[in-house]
């Protein structure tokens, strides 16, 4: 019987006919697709996008030279070295991140012990030339500068779960 | 034997062993930051309390002796307990900057706070705060705030330095270590204050800010410098040594290093690095490719051997070179026909030469000092120039040993000794008179020694040395220096054999005994150190050699240089050199080569390369290597410095090979009375022995390394006439440098103490001798 | 309109005299090529958007208003792209090959009426020679494959003569229902066949519904289109027997491709759906009907492609051997019995 069922079941093209009215009811859907430049798709607080260097309200920059990010960056993109400042504070002389390597996995910003490195909501920026993309400390330092307000709110926004 | 149960777990410890050390024995892991197997017992930190059955309350393992039948439980609630609740009272006061810490990664307090401690603290109140105080170039006090007050530091000055220099000031809250009023930290074991320290708060100041532990990849090497052959353990990030630690070696250095081993790394990375083969024309320096380079040296040497012979060839080398290098040096040069090699760059008697049963050396293992009862050092720097060697005999001292000391200058050497201080011609009768008085004493006669007289110290040490049961003798780097330094080993030995115990030689650089075992001895024809540089020669090649500071005679040396048609420096530093030599060839220093060093107690100990060599430098041993097949001599086709070292120590068992017997008589000349103006005593300073130190940047900033003084006696500046402190010309071998005077007590009546081996008196004349000194 | 054409022929007439033949013919056949061309344009775009639209996304919309210009961009991109010969391949027969696959897709469409009259040939054989015509594509194909000296092109290639070879078979017999029920080889006939007065209920599709079904698939096999593409399987053989083509050579392809398609829908509308006749009889009967019908197969080509994953190549051989050619002979037996008795109404 079962057999039976089966052959008219296939002769009948009953489950193409069935494979064809989903896509039938899907093309009259409405359509999910966010036109990218137009609309933008909501960011979380933990967005992990461009990379900042932050600094105090006073002015002076947070990294203390610490090397936990490069010791824990899994694409070995962090490349920091270390002076001593004229004032004798530990300070980086060298802070590059290569964000070819970078996998924005958000470990940097979650081993920083003083927050000075974090990863911002900016995804659009992009380099047109080899080396662009290597962002040394001015520029992190700049984009943090340049994003406070923003990366001030969602660090804020994230203190409860920490 | 006492047996009592940790964890669990049957440990059977001698009869007065603590329970950290049944523990320990156990392989039981009790947290502790006081506790340290050198060091006394001090129990202060309490981290290591731990519950012990029937005992009321916690007990500290460090200083709680075994009983039999006791039970010790680590992990118990209690335990934990009690090791949480002193973990959370340490981290009270301690800073939260672990990021910025150079002890962060290596830190015990880091450690056990993982595995102790709580995972938050309750504390919300101030944290207290220590000003920072500068204690010398060495180590940083710059985060004291982070000292959790178990005096590990202050038990090493007292108990393996000897010398008190950290203390806890203050009480409860407000202690604090320091140092007195405004003095440094000048202990040449000052270095090991920072190991020894659980936390960051005593921290290297050269290594200060430069990397983290975990960046740090850590290569076996062997010191270069003193005698001892310290294990170290370099740390190197980016093909550089950014520092040195001790590899724990019981027979050789403890778990100690000496500041000189721990420090001198500075040099290898100074800026005088020679790091391209460099050739002079027309009165030029020139960079010049090794092939370049090796090709001419091998025309120059060809050419001075056919136009003025063999012999005008000498070839000069550091004790601080290795094995291999010294080796295939004496080979390069005995290849050639030419005799004329020396490593024995500050001696200035040779007459033991062919009379030596083998390689003078210690005498005994380094190990053995501690058990000995009776030690008699003659001619030694003991401190500056054998640190650690001088740690060991401290400690025999401490344990009811007698030192005694004959010598030409009374340095502190942290102990009780009976001392003969007398001027350096005086050495050789003050030996004879000990000798005398202890033939006297165990009713030998010794020829020879009749019309000597014995004075009432050389009675005293005598008396030492005829109660001791394991004696030892010996001589130090100043000894060996003497221009009667075969007579000196000679009373020697014949005083450690009228009291049957050993005698040695404190080695004065890292290979002395590996230069006699490579042979880079002159020939029977040739000619030693010092003749080469009263003769001058015509072509001088020198191996890690900086004539005017390594040379006992640096006037001398100078001007043989000056002279010389053809000098090939092979250095690893861009020195004088560039004055006088013709070809400079950049080598590897200890951390760039492979190599091997033996050191005082015949221990060969090999090493491998912990970097690259720097630039375009090469280890020496290939330089010499490729010369030797350059001049077409055969036996240069070594691949690896095992070979060479396998072809110049025949097996690593060289115990055979060393000897102190002399095959001399003995020959008492009389004092060397009449001599016009004072007698000079020359040290090498502890920073100054080889090229590396001497670049130490900061070494060289030590009380040790200040600059060269001229030092007498206060009654010899009274007859003078010059007070302490003015400017004095001091002349010697025709000419004079200007230097301040200084009182010393510690120098004889008649004598002048001028170091060597700085740039400031490398003008003098020869270590020993005569000297003149007037108001400038 | 009709009046319009006649004054038109009326006129070249006049003109060209003996000339005007041949110079209408071209005219006639312009008149279909450039509308099959625009059509195979547009369809691409229809395709892409359709696709989009079933996956949930709007599909083209950048170029021009709503994606429209998109087939002229993509056409300008591939005239302006270079023209790769691989360096071991039969030069002339690698141009010929697109040449080859394109020329029968136009070809056949000579027999093709649109609406009453509106034939340029008005062959009686006509449906002969659409066979004839449909199966040489193929040709074009398997020239190029063997023209490109690559085995991924070879095996599309193979794999596309062994498909059509499979199909063609299926597809003469549904063929031959419809001849048996039309009694005439000659399209327009077929297509007059199938006006019984009653609109829609007069179509052949109705007796020969299993015959529509088959005809229609193996169609769909015939133009090498999803779920047959086994010819230019792209997870199995790169791009089958066009891997190796690209800028012109490979437009050419794809307008071929796309005019197969748009021929084999009006092959479906002319022997199944009544070609130009109106559904119901009050409605006239005109091209719109035709161009509608057709219009509904092509999306149900598309449709299929947005369903149905591609078949396994022994899945295919076996539909087209185990299932089709005995559906197709058992039916031209029921056909032609059935004529025979009084039920037969067409």
């Amino acid at each position: 019987m079962s057999k039976l069922v089966k052959f008219f079941k296939s002769f009948l093209l009953l489950e193409l006919l069935k494979g064809m009215s989903v896509t039938g009811r899907y093309f009259f859907a409405r359509h999910i697709t966010v036109e990218y430049p137009e609309e933008k798709t909501p960011q979380g607080f933990r967005f992990r996008g461009l990379h900042a260097q932050r600094r105090y309200a006073n002015g002076e920059e947070r990294c203390i030279a610490c090397k936990l990010c490069e010791a824990v960056c899994p694409a070995l993109a962090i490349k920091i070295e270390v002076a001593e400042r004229e004032d004798g504070s530990r300070r980086t002389s060298l802070y590059d991140i290569d964000l070819t390597k970078c996998i924005f996995c958000g470990f940097c910003e979650e081993s920083c012990p003083v927050d000075a490195i974090v990863e911002t909501r900016v995804f659009e920026y992009h380099g047109e030339n080899r080396g662009d993309l290597y962002y040394t400390k001015s520029m992190l330092l700049a984009n943090g500068d340049k994003h406070e307000a923003q990366i001030a709110r969602d660090r804020l926004a994230d203190a409860q779960y920490r | 034997m006492i047996k009592i149960e940790i964890d669990g777990k049957q440990v059977e410890v001698e009869r007065g062993a603590t329970v950290m050390d049944a523990a320990r024995k156990a392989g039981i892991h009790i947290p502790h930051f006081c506790y340290h197997k050198k060091l006394s017992i001090s129990a202060n930190c309490r981290m290591c309390l731990v519950e012990v059955e029937k005992a009321p309350k916690p007990l500290p393992a460090c200083a709680t002796p075994t009983a039999e039948g006791m039970k010790v439980h680590t992990h118990s609630a209690m335990a934990v307990k009690a090791q949480q609740g002193v973990m959370e009272f340490l981290l009270i006061n301690h800073p939260l900057d672990c990021p910025i810490c150079d002890q962060g990664g290596e830190c015990m307090l880091q450690d056990e706070a993982m595995g102790y401690g709580g995972s938050a603290s309750r504390y919300t109140e101030e944290k207290r705060v220590v000003k920072p105080k500068s204690i010398g170039p060495l180590i940083s006090t710059e985060e004291m705030s982070r000292c959790i007050q178990c005096t590990r530091c202050v038990r090493f000055g007292q108990e393996i330095a000897d010398m008190m220099e950290l203390g806890m000031a203050f009480r409860t809250e407000h202690s604090e270590i320091m140092t007195f009023v405004n003095s440094t930290v000048d202990s040449e074991l000052s270095g090991n204050m920072i190991d020894l320290c659980p936390v960051g708060a005593l921290t290297s100041k050269p290594y200060r800010y430069t990397a983290r532990s975990w960046e740090l990849s850590r290569r076996k090497s062997i010191s270069p410098h003193d005698g001892l052959g310290s294990n170290l353990a370099v740390q190197i990030k980016n093909n550089r040594v950014i520092r040195v630690t001790p590899v724990e070696n019981e027979a050789i250095n403890e778990c100690w290093l000496s500041d000189k081993d721990r420090f001198a790394y500075e040099g290898l990375n100074s800026t005088e690095r020679l790091t391209q083969p460099m050739l002079k024309q027309n009165g030029e320096w020139i960079e010049v490719e090794w092939q370049v380079a090796l090709e001419y040296v091998a025309n120059a040497l060809k050419q001075v051997k056919s136009s003025a012979g063999a012999e005008q060839i000498a070839a000069l080398a550091t004790p601080n070179s290795t094995l291999e290098e010294l080796y295939l040096l004496q080979k390069l040069l005995k290849g050639q026909g030419s005799g004329n090699v020396d490593f024995r760059l500050r001696q200035s008697d040779f007459s033991a030469d062919g009379k030596r049963a083998g390689a003078p050396w210690l005498g005994m293992p380094v190990a053995e000092i501690n058990s000995r009862d009776r030690f008699l050092i003659v001619g030694s720097f003991l401190r500056k120039d054998q640190p650690l060697l001088a740690q060991r005999i401290r400690q025999a001292v401490k344990a009811g040993a007698h030192a005694n000391i004959v010598h030409s200058a009374d340095d502190a050497l942290l102990m009780k000794a009976n001392k003969a201080i007398v001027a350096p011609s005086a050495l050789a009768d003050q030996l004879a008179q000990i000798c005398k008085a202890l033939a006297t004493a165990k009713g030998q006669a010794v020829a020879g020694l009749e019309r000597v007289t014995v004075g009432s110290e050389a009675a005293a040490i005598a008396r030492s040395l005829a109660s001791g049961e394991r004696v030892a003798v010996l001589l130090g780097n100043f000894a060996q220096q003497h221009p009667q330094a075969a007579q000196l080993a000679v009373l020697a030995e014949r005083i450690a054999a009228l009291c049957s115990g050993n005698f040695g030689f404190l080695g004065e650089a890292a290979n002395s005994v590996g230069g006699y075992l490579a042979g880079a001895l002159p020939a029977t024809d040739g000619m030693n150190a010092a003749q080469m540089l009263a003769a001058p020669r015509k072509a001088y090649v020198l191996l890690n050699v900086e004539p005017e500071l390594d040379c006992a005679d640096s006037q001398q040396a100078m001007v043989a240089m000056q002279s010389a048609d053809l000098v090939v420096a092979m250095s690893a530093y861009k020195h004088r050199a560039t004055e006088y030599a013709d070809v400079l060839l950049p080598i590897a220093p200890f951390s760039e080569t492979s190599g091997t060093f033996v050191s005082t107690e015949g221990r060969v100990q090999s090493f491998k390369g912990a970097v690259r060599p720097l630039g375009d430098a090469r280890p020496a041993w290939k330089v010499l290597r490729v010369l030797g097949n350059l001049l077409d001599l055969a036996g240069f086709d070594q691949d690896s410095s095992e070979a060479v070292r396998d072809e110049a120590l025949g097996g690593q068992d060289v115990t055979g090979r060393l000897s102190n017997h002399l095959d001399l008589p003995l020959q008492i000349q009389g004092g060397t009375a009449g001599q016009q103006g004072l007698q000079r005593v020359a040290d090498v300073p502890i920073y100054a022995t080889d090229a590396i130190v001497r670049r130490a940047t900061a070494l060289q900033q030590t009380a040790d390394a200040a600059m060269p003084a001229a030092r007498m006696a206060a009654a010899e500046l009274q007859r003078l006439d010059i007070q302490p402190g003015a400017s004095v010309k001091v002349s010697q071998g025709g000419s004079s440098v200007l230097l301040v005077a200084k009182a010393d007590e510690g120098v004889p009546v008649g004598c002048l103490r001028i170091p060597t081996g700085c740039a400031e008196t490398a003008a003098l004349g020869p270590m020993f001798g005569t000297i003149t000194v007037e108001r400038a | 309109m009709m009046e319009l054409l006649q004054t038109l022929e009326q006129t070249g007439l006049e003109l060209l005299g003996p000339f005007w033949m041949p110079v209408w013919t071209v005219i006639k056949i312009f008149a279909i090529v450039l509308p099959v061309m625009g059509g195979v344009a547009y369809l691409t775009l229809a395709e892409r958007k359709i696709l989009g639209f079933m996956q949930l996304r709007p599909g083209p919309n950048r170029v021009g208003y709503w994606g429209l210009l998109q087939p002229l961009a993509d056409g300008i991109k591939l005239l302006l792209k270079e023209l790769i010969i691989p360096a071991e391949a039969n030069k002339f027969l690698f141009v010929a090959a697109p040449v080859l696959a394109l020329a029968p897709a136009l070809a056949a469409w000579a027999v093709i009426p649109f609406g009453e009259g509106m034939v340029i040939a008005d062959v009686n054989a006509g449906l002969l020679y659409l066979l004839a015509m449909t199966s040489l594509g193929v040709y074009g194909i398997i020239i190029a494959g063997w023209a490109s000296n690559s085995k991924y092109a070879f095996l599309g290639a193979l794999r596309s003569s062994a498909q059509i070879v499979s199909y063609e078979l299926a597809m003469g017999f549904a063929l031959v229902c419809v001849l048996l029920a039309a009694q005439s080889m000659n399209v327009g006939d077929i297509v007059r066949g199938q006006n019984n007065g009653y609109g829609l209920m007069g179509w052949y599709f109705i007796p020969l519904f299993p015959m529509f079904v088959v005809y229609f698939i193996a169609g769909v096999a015939e133009t090498n289109r999803a779920p047959f593409d086994l010819a230019e399987d792209e997870s199995a053989i790169v791009a089958g027997f066009h891997t190796e083509y690209s800028g012109m050579g490979f437009a050419l392809f794809f307008l071929a491709e796309y005019a197969n398609m748009i021929l084999i829908a009006a092959l479906t509308t002319v022997m199944f759906l009544g070609g130009w006749l109106s559904p119901v009889p009050f409605l006239p009967d005109s091209i719109v009907w035709m161009l509608a019908k057709m219009s509904f197969m092509l999306f149900l080509f598309l449709w299929f492609r947005a369903t149905f994953p591609r078949y396994r190549y022994d899945q295919l051989m076996r539909l087209g051997w185990k299932v089709f050619i005995p559906l197709t002979l058992v039916w031209v037996v029921v056909v032609a019995a059935w004529m025979q008795t009084p039920y037969w109404l067409w």
